[in-house]
């Protein structure tokens, strides 16, 4: 969720650029010839994917996908994170011209903190069946939950971020940071449910999109 | 799917004629002073400056309704939630409900904020090509590396659109109907999936392409700029616009927004 222009007062605008400006060049110090065009393939594959909408009773939300961004493109989805905000209030009038600063540092600390997630997944070790009153169930392998985690959590931060910004403005917009804050509650299961099914599927087909691949990683795909 | 923006920028307006380095600079300046504005006064004098940019440059009302429509549905809960969440000033009542007039003229307030500052915005972005927006840019210091990557992610929009259009038809094909379960959350999350996955072995071709024809981490355009006396001239009406603005916002005794911002 972006947040608009005309609420936020000049001081956080201001800061917010600053911000997206110190991150974006700590993320993208030494970048490759080589990284420039994956980045901006992958970066408009998002931007697209962001279009698709999950029906939601009559309506529908649109996908964000700024968790999965930094699963794949680790520290550099910040920065892609910035061409899509500038993209989206260019191509559409969507977010904000004089909040691109805010709406990125938004979005992209979501793509960092779901990085950062996804890097401690192999710290962990699941089991592939959870006994519980007499039965057996399946569980989602390590990768897929973690990618569920780090999708879910990329909306969370973003969430928070954009309360704060509302809060820090003035008391006026308690009440929209509470309800927006509350929106993000069922966009981040959703956001979750996607991204890991993303990630099962990867981990099948080609487990090197992901960053922090290591060869021998991936999913057998199962028999049916 | 309108990703065409600058379909009308080759119209003959002062505005699509305006050098786009001078434009850019001119416009963002009065577009960031917009959002500084806490008086309804001044932000209607944005807004009719805002069509009147639009007007000279000869953009058609429909084309500017698409663009500003989104920005008034996500804000038009605004002005109601504020009214009845105000927390001062609440001797009004609606249908029995609490309702402060100050709430409802901040709400107002950024409503017209906002949807002056998307107008302005299309002055810079619908007067001008892409390419030539970010090359001037790049000319305004932006960091070539994003400018770079704008520019390629922009022309790689138009291919994964074509993309999700054939997905989302073949998907239909073979009988699937987006509802709200699970079965319809893995299937989106799979089709991200094939997106990505066709992205990611894309951009292997892609730079061996560019490799090929010389690439080595330049982008060379063949946009020229060449700045006439018109272009700093409305470069300092800009300029002197965002000044009043300023000036009447702060000095002209009109009331300001209160609780709205510390």
């Amino acid at each position: 969720m972006h947040i608009s222009d005309g609420i936020l007062p000049v001081s956080i605008t201001v800061a917010g650029f600053a911000i997206a400006a110190a991150a974006t060049a700590l993320t993208i110090r030494n970048v490759d010839p080589e990284e420039i065009p994956k980045i901006s393939v992958i970066t408009s594959a998002f931007f697209v994917a962001s279009l698709v909408h999950f029906p939601v009773g009559p309506s529908s939300v649109h996908l964000i996908l700024n968790g999965l961004a930094g699963i794949v493109l680790g520290k550099r989805a910040f920065a892609a994170i910035l061409l899509g905000i500038v993209l989206q209030a260019y191509l559409f009038g969507h977010g904000g011209l004089s909040v691109i600063g805010v709406n990125t540092v938004m979005m992209g600390t979501g793509a960092l903190c779901a990085y950062a997630i996804w890097l401690t997944r192999r710290r962990v070790k699941l089991p592939e069946h959870l006994s519980f009153g007499g039965r057996q169930f399946r569980i989602p392998s390590r990768d897929v939950l973690f990618g569920a985690i780090a999708g879910a959590v990329g909306i969370f931060v973003s969430g928070i971020i954009l309360s704060l910004a509302l809060i820090s403005t003035g008391e006026a917009f308690f009440t929209n940071a509470k309800l927006i804050l509350g929106i993000h509650i069922p966009l981040m299961l959703i956001e979750g449910a996607v991204s890991g099914a993303c990630v099962g599927f990867l981990m099948r087909v080609k487990p090197s999109v992901l960053c922090d691949y290591q060869p021998g990683d991936g999913l057998v795909p199962s028999k049916h | 799917m309108g990703l065409d923006i600058d379909r009308y920028a080759t119209i003959k307006s002062p505005i699509q004629e305006w050098d786009a380095r001078y434009k850019i600079a001119g416009i963002t300046t009065w577009s960031l002073m917009i959002s500084s504005i806490q008086t309804l006064p001044m932000a209607m004098f944005a807004l009719l400056a805002a069509a009147s940019l639009l007007a000279v440059a000869r953009l058609p009302l429909d084309f500017i309704w698409k663009g500003t429509r989104w920005v008034l549905f996500f804000l038009l809960p605004f002005l109601v939630i504020m009214p009845l969440s105000y927390p001062n000033g609440t001797e009004l009542h609606f249908l029995g409900i609490p309702f402060a007039p100050a709430g409802f003229r901040l709400a107002l307030l950024v409503v017209i904020k906002a949807v002056a500052i998307v107008m302005s915005a299309y002055g810079i972005f619908a007067t001008c090509r892409f390419d030539v927006a970010m090359i001037a840019l790049q000319h305004l210091k932006c960091p070539r590396v994003l400018v770079q990557m704008l520019i390629f992610t922009y022309r790689y929009i138009f291919v994964f659109v074509g993309e999700l259009e054939r997905r989302e038809t073949a998907m239909k094909a073979r009988g699937f109907v987006a509802t709200t379960d699970a079965a319809t959350l893995r299937i989106l999350g799979n089709f991200v999936g094939t997106l990505l996955v066709r992205s990611f072995e894309r951009t292997e071709r892609i730079y061996k392409a560019m490799l090929s024809k010389g690439y080595q981490g330049e982008y060379h355009t063949m946009t020229e700029f060449r700045a006439t006396t018109g272009d700093p001239t409305k470069l300092a009406l800009a300029v002197a616009a965002t000044l009043v603005l300023f000036l009447l916002d702060h000095y002209a005794g009109f009331a300001q927004a209160e609780l709205g911002w510390y």
